[in-house]
């Protein structure tokens, strides 16, 4: 284990650093280091997962100690790597999908033949810092691969740097995400004050153990700070701005880092840090407002968008928004289960969404595509499993996940976090199926000269996006089994498999709450939200089958422009402002750019005109009176020496005048 | 009046204010150190005069008298030498018109 745990990151480090060394002299041939390298990383993970989650560690987690990185008098922080069962989940869904994602950018950057070595050097890099962030023993390392992370997010997004449009997206990225760092960053400072470490495990013990000191910060605080930077990484509202924009980078990178892994840093981050935010309910209800408003505005956004891959990136706005909602309630387990099977079924569908984009040549616009679902086969099917998956429709894998959250919300006290879930999974399973209406069904609308050239991506690229259809597929029901809501049905007992393997995490924190189990009754209230989720989804599913049309087999049904159109007339406020992102970059640019560039333009005035001003103006008072003052200067000795007799007779004349009297 | 030392003093006062005023008003640099020298020596005309009125300071007013030749002695060689390379320099004794330090 020693040599295992070090290795996940380090394998695909040595991938990025050979291919940045030799990668443009290999060309075509750059991608065997870094899928190889990835891939045995896969392997070396599984094997510690599986060590992990069959509680092959004696203390429940694994402590591997490389070095102490900073002694510095009594701030001590080492480097090392912890797996835990949490760590182990996370494993799961980086290296799996970091590795399909990498077999498939084989195929999807082969008509980049330049890019080709400095996109898999990226990959690679940022499968580093995503495996360290997961990995870190303390506050310090998550924070450096937090960075690294958004520098891969970064560079990867600014890809094809010649585009304006991405250069610019790539800016946007980095910009928002530094503002939720400054917050992390604070975030850790205040636990470094209040426990003097930085090791995870030990800050979070002395942060919630009964004390009777209080701490010079209050814990509400850093719970807050720490969510501050899970914000801007997992793009929740007000920082949600930069993921839609991310998009401009090649779809591999969406699929990898803005759907299935880094987005997921910030929910990852809150559920290590459980504890701390158990000991603050009212961080917790912030955390649960803003994740399930992100939620539904992202999700609104959804509906309108034209673009496949932009409404692919708002869906993830509003999965992610559905996981923050999860933890804000203290269903942490139901938030890292949505993590994981969004993880698979996101990453599916941008996968699939790029080779759509691939089929149609380079058009992304959905209003240009529709009737592909003969055409492109494998990418249909495999994306309809996705759709499906996400709408929350039994038994795919998206239904276990969000059912739980919605299930979990209400019964913990959360009704109006429930209510507006419910309205979010309605507008989930229409977008998602509006999106395969307009793209698979229906007439085509492709351009007249792309059409006949329409193909089926190939082999390398199909091959895993089956690969993650069948997690879409199966993941929720083997994750909850033999748990609820299923394994209640057939009368078996037990928590289900990942809450089993979360349990040791999570104990502390729900401790903390003074919470239990709740009994699970499928005939009570459970089975009556069950329901409700169900029928949520087929609803919405359904409403977008009527608007947008459906081909599956003898289901058919043409789609009907008109009835969209006189919909969208009958409410043009929410229309428009659906369409237009709620004006979210209007604002940020009247804010941000106007204001603030007022503001700006006001401080250089002050600093050039005040500041400066004074300065000069002592310089100028100066330099004047000397002048002026020089003028008394003559230069002629005598001059000089009347001074001095004047001023000796005046000193003698007034020492014989006090000294006589 | 010979044993009186106001008279010695009054003396070495006139002899001092002549110095003065010859430096002060004369522009010929070398009028104006004959001037100090006046003033010097009126100087010490009243240190003897008290070293000899005075019986407590005994040879003490001799010494500082003696010490205060000294120091005019150099202080002339210092200051003619000065006045006779300005001289050289400027082409003029007269010490208004060296006003470099003006410039």
């Amino acid at each position: 284990m020693d040599t295992l745990i070090p290795l996940i990151a380090g394998l695909p480090l040595a991938g990025f650093v050979i291919t940045a060394a030799i990668g443009r002299r290999l060309g075509r041939r750059a991608w065997w280091i870094p899928v190889l390298a990835v891939g045995a990383s896969w392997a070396i993970a599984m094997v510690v997962v599986a060590t992990a989650l069959t509680g092959g560690f004696a203390e429940g987690s694994y402590t591997v100690r490389l070095w102490e990185w900073i002694p510095a008098g009594d701030f001590h922080v080492e480097a090392a790597f912890v797996v835990d069962n949490l760590t182990a989940v996370l494993l799961i869904v980086v290296t799996t999908i970091g590795l399909l994602v990498h077999v498939y950018s084989i195929g999807y950057m082969a008509h980049d033949p330049a890019g080709y070595w400095r996109f898999f050097a990226y990959l690679n890099l940022f499968m580093f810092s995503m495996l360290l962030l997961v990995l870190g023993d303390s506050w310090l390392t998550v924070f450096v691969a937090w960075e690294l992370v958004g520098l891969c997010s970064y560079l990867l997004i600014g890809f094809w740097f010649r585009k304006n449009t991405a250069a610019l997206a790539s800016k946007k990225a980095f910009l928002v995400n530094r503002v939720g760092d400054v917050g992390f960053a604070l975030g850790i400072m205040a636990i470094w004050v209040n426990t003097g470490t930085l090791n995870i495990q030990e800050s979070i013990h002395v942060l919630t153990s009964e004390t009777l000191v209080a701490f010079p910060i209050p814990v509400w605080v850093i719970a807050l700070l720490v969510f501050a930077g899970a914000m801007g990484k997992s793009a929740q509202f007000p920082l949600h701005v930069w993921l839609p924009d991310a998009m401009e980078g090649p779809t591999p990178v969406s699929a990898l880092i803005h759907a299935a892994t880094m987005v997921n840093a910030g929910v990852y981050l809150v559920a290590r840090a459980n504890p701390i935010f158990a000991s603050a309910p009212e961080a917790m209800v912030v955390v649960a407002g803003i994740g399930i408003f992100t939620a539904i505005l992202a999700a609104s956004i959804a509906m309108t968008q034209t673009d496949i891959k932009r409404v692919l990136a708002y869906s993830t706005l509003s999965q992610l928004g559905y996981m923050f909602a999860a933890l804000g309630v203290g269903a942490w387990t139901a938030a890292i289960f949505h993590l994981m099977t969004h993880g698979f079924f996101k990453g599916l569908l941008f996968l699939g969404s790029g080779s759509v984009i691939h089929a149609v040549h380079e058009e992304q616009d959905m209003r240009k595509m529709g009737g592909l679902a003969k055409k492109i086969p494998h990418t249909y099917w495999t994306m309809l499993i996705g759709a499906v998956a996400i709408s929350g429709i039994p038994p795919l894998a998206g239904f276990f996940s969000k059912d739980e959250i919605l299930g979990e919300a209400y019964k913990l006290g959360f009704a109006w976090v429930w209510a507006i879930g419910v309205v979010v999974a309605i507008m989930t399973a229409f977008y998602m199926f509006r999106l395969i209406g307009l793209t698979f069904w229906g007439e085509s609308r492709v351009d007249k000269a792309v059409e006949p050239n329409v193909h089926e991506s190939p082999r390398v690229m199909t091959v895993p996006l089956w690969l993650l259809a069948i997690p879409s597929l199966l993941l929720g029901l083997v994750l909850a089994w033999p748990g609820p809501p299923l394994g209640s049905l057939l009368g078996l007992e037990g928590p289900g498999l990942l809450a089993g393997w979360l349990e040791p995490v999570y104990e502390h924190g729900l401790e903390i709450l003074g919470r239990h189990e709740a009994e699970f009754a499928i005939f009570g209230i459970d089975g009556v939200l069950i329901l409700v989720s169900i029928a949520v989804a087929v609803g919405g599913m359904l409403a977008a089958w009527r608007l947008f049309g459906v081909e599956i087999g003898s289901l058919r049904r043409r789609a009907e422009p008109a009835q969209v159109k006189s919909l969208s007339a009958r409410v043009p406020f929410l229309y428009r402002a659906s369409l237009n992102k709620w004006w979210f970059d209007d604002l940020n640019h009247l804010v941000f750019i106007v204001i603030g560039g007022r503001v700006a333009a006001f401080a250089w005035w002050f600093d050039a005109k005040v500041v400066d001003g004074i300065v000069n103006g002592i310089g100028a008072v100066t330099r004047r009176s000397g002048g002026g003052l020089a003028r008394v200067q003559t230069g002629h000795v005598q001059n000089y020496a009347l001074g001095i007799a004047v001023g000796l007779i005046v000193m003698a004349g007034s020492y014989l005048m006090i000294a006589g009297r | 009046m010979a044993d009186s030392l106001d008279a010695y003093l009054v003396l070495a006062g006139a002899l001092f204010a002549i110095g003065t005023f010859g430096f002060l008003a004369r522009r010929n640099a070398i009028s104006m150190l004959m001037s100090i020298e006046l003033m010097l020596n009126a100087v010490n005309l009243a240190i003897v005069a008290f070293g000899s009125f005075i019986p407590e300071l005994k040879a003490d007013g001799s010494v500082i008298a003696l010490m205060v030749m000294a120091v005019a002695a150099a202080e002339a060689t210092v200051g003619l030498a000065i006045v006779i390379a300005i001289y050289r320099n400027r082409k003029t004794p007269l010490v208004d018109e060296y006003d470099a330090m003006r410039r």
